[in-house]
C-alpha cells in the first residue's frame, strides 16, 4: 500500500505561554509499525491526542486514512483504536463489562461484541480477571484491557500511547505478540515511547520528536542511518552528545528556546 | 509478662502523636488547635447542659439514648476514619515482639490519652450527674462512668482489629467517601428528632430508652439511674452486661490482634484474591432497550451503585429529597408542594453527567461523531435517571400527601414534580455541554480546584432557570387554586405538568446535543481535572 495512514500538516499547540507541539509536518504510511519516539514531554501525547480528536489543535490539519479528523469523524472515528495515556477508564466496570459497553458503543451487534470479547480476554490473559472491577487492576492489566477495547472494532489505524509504560515484561511480550499479528494483516500501528530499544525491535517506520518538532522521519534503517544504534542516532538527532546519556533534560539545550 | 511493662511506652508514644499534631505548617495547626478548642467547648456545653437537666422528668430517657449514640460513635468511627488514629492501626506493630495480653492492656490504656476519650468522659460525668440521685447512686456513677468508657475504647479497637484488612483495600477507601455522607443524612434525623423532641416533650423517648438501657455501654448510666430510684437488682445486672461487654470485646479484639500479627499481610500476597463478581444489575442488561441507549443506561446505572462519588450523591439526593417533605408533613408543618423538592434533588443528579465520567470521557468521546450520537447518549443517561427518579418523586409525593391527608391535592402535586424534574433534565444536559467541571476521585470534594465558579453557575443557576421554566404550570397551579370554580379543575395539572416536563425534556436534550458533539475536546479537558 502506498498511500499514507496520517497525514499532519502545520500542526499547532501551545499551552498558555509553552508551546507543546511547534508546526509538524508528517505523514505515516499504512500498514505499518510506527514508532513515535522522544524524550519525555516532547509532545507525543499532545500530537497523538490532536491526530485522534480528543485535543483540538490551534492550528493545522490531520487527516487519518484521507478523512480530516475535524469535518469527518464519523469515517474517522470508526476507523480508529485508541489507547491514550494518563486517562482512566470505566473503571468500576469489569474487564468483561468494559469491553462490551466500548464495543456497543461502537455500534457493534452484542453478540459480536461478546464473542470478541471472550478471545481478547482469552489472548490478552485477561480470562482470568474478567470479572473484576478494572479498578483492582494492575497497571499492565489495564494497559492490556485498554488495548483489547481500541482493537474491539478492528481499526484501520491503532494509536497507542506508552502501551509498554510500566508494563511486566510477560505483558509486554503478549501486547507485543498481537501487535505484531494485526500488523500483519495489513492495518497500521502508531504508538509512542520514549524507550529506543523497544522501538528499534518493533517498528520499521519511525519519527523522531524533541521539543514539540519532528527531528527526523522515516524508515527505521534511514533514520538510524551509520549510527550503531536508534539511541544513539536520537541522540544525535536532538544534540544531546557528549552530555550525561541518561538524563532526559530535552529542554537544555537542542531547540533554540 | 516482660520484665520491662510496656505499657508507660504506647501512653508516651500516644502523647508524642498528639504534641506532633501542633508541630504542622500554619494552617494545619491552626485547624488542629480550633478543632480540639471546638470539641472541648461543645463537651464543656454539654456538660453544663447535662447537669442542668438534673431533676427533670423522663431525663433518663434522653442520656441513655445518648449514651448509646455515643458507642454507636465509637463503633463506627475507625471505620470512616481509618486514618484517624495512628496507634489503632495493629498492622504497624507487627514486627515488634510482643504478646497479646500486655499489649492489649497497653494499646487500650494509651487509648485512653486524646480528645475523643475526653470527650467522651466529660460527657459521660455529665450523664451521670445528670441522672444520679443520693450518695450509692454518685458512687456507682463511677464505676459506671469507667465501664462505659471503657466499653467505648475497646469496641473502637475491636471494630478497628477486625476490619484491617477492609481498611486497608479499595473498598475501604470508597467507604471512607461515604462518610460524608452519613453524616450528612445522620444530622438530618438527628435535627427533625430534636425538633419533634421539642414538640413533644422527653416523654416521646421513654419507649426507645427502655429498650437501651439494656444495652452497653448506656446500661451502665441507666445503672446510676436505678439505684437512684432504689432498683439495686437491676442496677446489678445492668452493670454486670457492661462489664461482660467489656471483657468480650476485650477477647475478640485480642484474639484479632494475635491473629494479625501471627498471619501474614494480605495485601502483599498478590494473586490470591479472588475474582470479585459485582453484578447488581446482570439481569437488567437485557430488559433495557437494544443499542447505544441501553449501553448507556446499564453503565450509568451500574455507576449508582459502585462508584463510591456517584453513589454517595445519589443516596444523599434520595435521603433528603424523601426525609425533607414528608418530615416536615408529619410535624405538620409541610405542605403537598414540599414533595416537588424529591423531584429537585433527584433532578440535580442531571448537572454535570460528563464530570461524572472523569477522564474516562475520552471512551465517551471517540465514538461520538454526530449531534445525533450525542443526542442519544445524553437520552439514555436522562432515561437512566427517569428509571429511579420517576417511581421515587411519585412515591415521596404521595407519602407526602397521605401522612397530610390531603389527597385531593395529589394530581397537582405530581404535576407539579413531574415539571420540574422535566426542566431540571433539561437544564441539567444543557449544562453538562456548556458548563463541565471535574469532580475528584479522591476526598470529599466536589469539585476541582479552579473550578468552583464553573460548577456554581452549572447547578445554582440551572436550578433556577428550571424553576424559571415551570412558571407555566406554576402560575396555572395558583390560578386554578385562587379562581372560584378552579378547584374542580385543580386534577387538570397532572396532565398538563407531566406533559410539559416530558417537552421540556425533549427540547433540552436537543438543545444540548450539537454543543456535547462540538464541544468534545473542551469536555474533555475540563473534567479531566480530577
Amino acid at each position: 500500500m502506498g498511500s499514507s495512514a496520517v497525514r499532519v500538516r502545520g500542526l499547532w499547540k501551545r499551552f498558555g505561554q509553552q508551546v507543546a507541539v511547534a508546526g509538524i509536518d508528517l505523514e505515516l504510511p499504512a500498514g505499518r509499525f510506527i514508532g513515535l519516539v522522544g524524550p519525555n514531554g516532547a509532545g507525543k501525547t499532545t500530537t497523538l491526542s490532536m491526530v485522534t480528536g480528543l485535543l483540538r489543535p490551534d492550528q493545522g490539519s490531520v487527516e487519518v486514512v484521507g478523512h480530516d479528523v475535524w469535518r469527518d469523524p464519523v469515517e474517522v472515528k470508526a476507523r480508529i483504536g485508541v489507547l491514550p495515556e494518563g486517562l482512566r477508564l470505566f473503571e468500576r466496570l469489569s474487564g468483561r463489562e468494559l469491553l462490551a459497553y466500548t464495543g456497543r458503543l461502537r455500534g457493534l451487534p452484542g453478540a459480536e461484541v461478546d464473542k470478541r470479547a471472550t478471545q481478547l480476554l482469552d489472548v490478552l490473559d485477561l480470562a482470568g480477571a474478567q470479572h473484576k472491577l478494572v479498578v483492582d487492576y494492575s497497571t499492565g492489566m489495564r494497559k492490556k484491557i485498554g488495548l483489547a477495547a481500541a482493537l474491539l472494532h478492528n481499526p484501520e489505524v491503532l494509536f497507542l500511547d506508552e502501551p509498554f509504560e510500566g508494563v511486566d515484561p510477560v505483558s509486554a511480550q503478549t501486547i507485543r505478540g498481537v501487535l505484531e499479528r494485526y500488523t500483519a494483516s495489513g492495518a497500521t500501528v502508531v504508538f509512542s515511547s520514549h524507550v529506543m530499544e523497544l522501538v528499534e525491535s518493533l517498528c520499521d517506520w519511525v519519527a523522531v520528536m524533541a521539543a514539540g518538532r519532528i527531528r527526523a522521519a522515516g524508515p527505521l534503517t534511514e533514520v538510524r542511518g551509520d549510527a550503531p544504534s536508534l539511541q544513539r542516532a536520537f541522540l544525535e538527532l536532538v544534540g544531546a552528545q557528549g552530555r550525561d546519556a541518561g538524563s532526559d533534560l530535552d529542554w537544555l539545550g537542542g531547540g533554540s528556546r | 509478662m516482660s520484665a520491662s511493662p510496656i505499657t508507660p511506652v504506647f501512653v508516651r508514644l500516644k502523647l508524642s502523636l498528639l504534641r506532633n499534631g501542633l508541630r504542622r505548617s500554619g494552617g494545619r495547626k491552626a485547624a488542629y488547635i480550633a478543632s480540639a478548642v471546638f470539641a472541648l467547648l461543645f463537651a464543656a456545653l454539654q456538660l453544663i447542659g447535662l447537669i442542668a437537666l438534673r431533676g427533670h422528668a423522663h431525663v433518663e430517657s434522653l442520656v441513655v439514648p445518648a449514651v448509646a449514640v455515643l458507642g454507636l460513635g465509637w463503633a463506627v468511627m475507625p471505620l470512616f476514619f481509618p486514618s484517624g488514629d495512628e496507634t489503632l492501626d495493629p498492622t504497624r506493630l507487627v514486627m515488634l515482639p510482643l504478646r497479646p495480653r500486655p499489649l492489649v492492656r497497653a494499646l487500650l490504656t494509651a487509648s485512653l490519652v486524646g480528645i475523643g476519650p475526653l470527650f467522651t468522659l466529660l460527657l459521660l460525668i455529665g450523664s451521670v450527674a445528670a441522672v444520679a440521685r443520693g450518695g450509692a447512686a454518685f458512687v456507682t456513677g463511677v464505676l459506671a462512668v469507667v465501664l462505659a468508657l471503657l466499653v467505648c475504647l475497646a469496641l473502637a479497637r475491636a471494630v478497628a482489629a477486625a476490619n484491617v484488612r477492609l481498611l486497608a483495600s479499595r473498598k475501604g477507601r470508597d467507604l471512607a467517601v461515604l462518610s460524608g455522607l452519613v453524616i450528612a443524612v445522620g444530622a438530618q434525623i438527628v435535627n427533625f428528632g430534636a425538633q419533634r423532641l421539642g414538640a413533644a416533650g422527653l416523654g416521646e423517648l421513654d419507649p426507645v430508652g427502655n429498650v437501651l438501657q439494656w444495652v452497653p455501654p448506656a446500661s451502665a448510666i441507666a445503672a446510676v439511674h436505678a439505684v437512684g430510684e432504689g432498683s439495686y437488682g437491676r442496677a446489678v445486672v445492668q452493670l454486670t452486661l457492661t462489664a461482660g461487654a467489656l471483657v468480650a470485646l476485650l477477647a475478640v479484639w485480642s484474639r484479632h490482634l494475635t491473629k494479625l500479627m501471627t498471619s501474614p499481610d494480605e495485601s502483599t500476597l498478590a494473586g490470591t484474591e479472588t475474582a470479585v463478581r459485582e453484578r447488581s444489575s446482570a439481569g437488567l442488561g437485557r430488559l433495557l432497550p437494544p443499542g447505544r441507549t441501553g449501553t448507556v443506561m446499564e453503565r450509568g446505572l451500574r455507576y449508582v451503585w459502585r462508584d463510591p462519588k456517584t453513589k454517595a450523591a445519589w443516596v444523599t439526593s434520595l435521603a433528603i429529597g424523601l426525609l425533607v417533605p414528608v418530615f416536615n408533613a408529619w410535624q405538620g408543618t409541610g405542605s403537598v408542594y414540599f414533595a416537588c423538592f424529591a423531584a429537585g434533588m433527584l433532578g440535580v443528579q442531571m448537572y454535570n453527567q460528563f464530570g461524572q465520567d472523569t477522564s474516562a470521557f475520552w471512551i465517551v468521546a471517540l465514538t461520538i461523531s454526530s449531534p445525533r450520537d450525542a443526542y442519544v447518549e445524553l437520552r439514555a443517561r436522562a432515561l437512566a435517571l427517569l428509571l429511579i427518579t420517576l417511581p421515587y418523586a411519585t412515591l415521596v409525593t404521595v407519602l407526602t400527601t397521605a401522612v397530610l391527608g390531603d389527597w385531593r391535592r395529589l394530581p397537582e402535586a405530581l404535576g407539579l414534580s413531574f415539571a420540574l424534574l422535566g426542566a431540571m433534565l433539561a437544564t441539567g444536559a444543557w449544562t453538562s455541554a456548556r458548563f463541565p467541571y471535574s469532580i475528584p476521585q479522591e476526598g470529599y470534594k466536589n469539585v476541582a480546584p479552579g473550578q468552583a465558579g464553573l460548577a456554581w453557575i452549572s447547578v445554582f443557576g440551572g436550578t433556577i432557570a428550571a424553576a424559571v421554566l415551570c412558571a407555566p404550570v406554576i402560575a396555572l397551579t395558583i390560578w386554578l387554586n385562587v379562581s372560584a370554580r378552579g378547584d374542580d379543575w385543580t386534577w387538570l395539572v397532572f396532565p398538563v405538568g407531566t406533559a410539559y416536563g416530558a417537552v421540556l425534556t425533549a427540547v433540552g436534550l436537543r438543545l444540548a446535543a450539537p454543543p456535547t458533539a462540538r464541544r468534545l475536546p473542551e469536555i474533555l479537558a475540563a473534567v479531566s481535572k480530577g
